[in-house]
């Protein structure tokens, strides 16, 4: 935690109290000018921040920014969360969580920015990440599992973000396979994960997380692949980002742990739950050509499981999953 | 050795001057042979596979175990970098993008030679040790399976 986040952290453990300079001071190891300055960074910030005489600094408002001192506060988890650092701007929330992954980052690390300015997709593909309205966060997780079952943590990521877009903003989020999350057929969020491996071990695998939550029809861009939507745009209501962070974090953090005690089985069967396309005809198209039959569900590995038209079962491994009709050959 | 990688195999001797190749590990003993006119190649397995010589076993040949598939050593001078997982190989960053390496490249250790993806969790192989590119076994977007052979690298 960063001196700044130290002094938030203060005044949110006495609220509505004047906390003196010297206390301060005194508490986090440093000068009373270091106390001064980190003050004046708060308030530039936003922070309301009055400083009575003989009495000390109380804080009054908080804007809406997601600070490191705010997320860990009150944050109800046993892995996720141990260390968060935030940014009012950053390249990519996953470039930089890689950074300090390399340099040994605690599992459990979280790195949030309130704007991203080269967030990306699958692929390079641009991810918008504009200022203050949306979730763009990553999560750092040190699995000992086999590297053939890394991306079992694809669905535990996609069932967490729409569990918890369906608790805290009271929608009826889906997924779509492997791991888009639809609200009525629109993307509300973006998944990117990346593990660095070798083959017997995994040094780290990271869950990149991009949630629209109050972005505005015009904060879209005009050319996107799929049509798209934000949780304000479908509840007409603004969410708290802080709150919506802190379940999230809280959800994955209980998904997590029953992933390592209890296997991919429980994660899996939310995901069906949750899937939009479970016992419907669909048509997956492979490049090289495409094959229709029933989706069934996910195998043990998270493979989708589909009765191709002729009764045979296949596993599905890439490709994009589409409903069609179904054409009655009698 | 499985019959694609014994085809590169004989690719790559026969994309040189070398005239006699030996290869022998616990498993099998390969020996190719080239004269002016013909070409010799010759597989043997000293133990025989249980599994092939169980009655209506299938006749392809059983899953080498995991190490070996993973370490397919072609030639003293090369080694062979394999797929961690099965997914989808991709070998540039993006679609319009460079390739991450070509042939002939020489790459320092830690440098990204390919992506594998599998359902949406993306791998970055990197080099494990400073080598030169000697040949792209799998083509962008392609399918790969678990210990299959993505490059021949020399290393350096």
């Amino acid at each position: 935690m960063t001196s700044r986040d130290k002094i938030l952290s203060l005044f949110r453990t006495h609220p509505d109290h004047y906390i003196s300079g010297q206390e301060i001071s005194r508490s986090l190891k440093i000068s009373r000018a270091a106390v001064w300055k980190q003050v004046k960074v708060l308030r530039e910030l936003g922070f309301e921040i009055e400083a009575k005489h003989s009495q000390g600094y109380r804080l009054l408002t908080t804007p809406d920014l997601l600070l490191a001192a705010d997320i860990e506060n009150g944050l109800d988890c046993q892995i996720m969360g141990q260390s968060v650092v935030s940014f009012p701007e950053v390249d990519s929330t996953n470039v930089q969580l890689r950074r300090l992954a390399e340099d040994g980052a605690l599992e459990g690390t979280v790195v949030v920015a309130d704007r991203q300015s080269a967030g990306r997709g699958r692929l390079g593909r641009r991810w918008e990440s504009p200022f203050g309205v949306n979730l763009y966060c990553s999560i750092l997780l040190r699995p000992q599992i086999p590297v053939q079952q890394a991306s079992q943590l694809t669905f535990l990521s996609a069932v967490a973000v729409a569990e918890t877009l369906n608790k805290v903003c009271h929608m009826s989020a889906k997924v779509k396979w492997p791991n888009d999350i639809l609200i009525d057929g629109a993307k509300i969020s973006g998944l990117l994960n990346e593990m660095n491996a070798e083959t017997e071990q995994i040094h780290f695998v990271i869950l990149g997380i991009g949630i629209n939550l109050n972005m505005t029809a015009d904060q879209f861009p005009d050319e996107l692949k799929y049509p798209a939507t934000s949780a304000f745009l479908e509840t007409g209501e603004t969410v708290n980002r802080l709150v919506f962070l802190q379940e999230l974090l809280q959800c994955l953090d209980r998904y997590y742990s029953e992933f390592l005690t209890d296997g991919f089985i429980p994660i899996r069967r939310r995901w069906e739950n949750l899937c939009n396309m479970m016992n419907m005809h669909v048509e997956i198209e492979q490049g090289h050509g495409s094959i229709c039959g029933t989706v069934v569900g996910l195998d043990p590995e998270g493979a989708l499981r589909v009765q191709l038209d002729n009764g045979q079962m296949e596993r599905i491994l890439a490709g994009d999953v589409t409903p069609v009709d179904k054409i009655d050959q009698e | 050795m499985k019959l694609r990688d014994l085809k590169s195999l004989i690719k790559l001797v026969t994309d040189t001057d070398i005239t006699e190749f030996n290869m022998e590990n616990q498993e099998e003993k390969i020996h190719i042979k080239r004269g002016s006119n013909q070409e010799v190649i010759h597989v043997s397995s000293p133990v025989a596979p249980v599994a092939a010589a169980t009655p209506g076993a299938p006749a392809q040949v059983a899953p080498a175990p995991a190490t070996a598939v993973a370490e397919p050593v072609v030639d003293d001078n090369y080694d062979s970098v394999s797929s961690p997982m099965v997914g989808t190989i991709y070998r540039k960053p993006s679609p319009d993008a460079d390739p991450f390496v070509k042939v002939g490249d020489i790459v320092e250790a830690g440098q990204t030679l390919c992506l594998v993806e599998a359902m949406k969790l993306f791998n970055e192989i990197e080099a494990e040790f400073k080598c030169k590119i000697i040949e792209i076994v799998k083509g962008d977007a392609t399918p790969v399976e678990f210990g299959e052979t993505l490059f021949i690298v020399e290393k350096l």
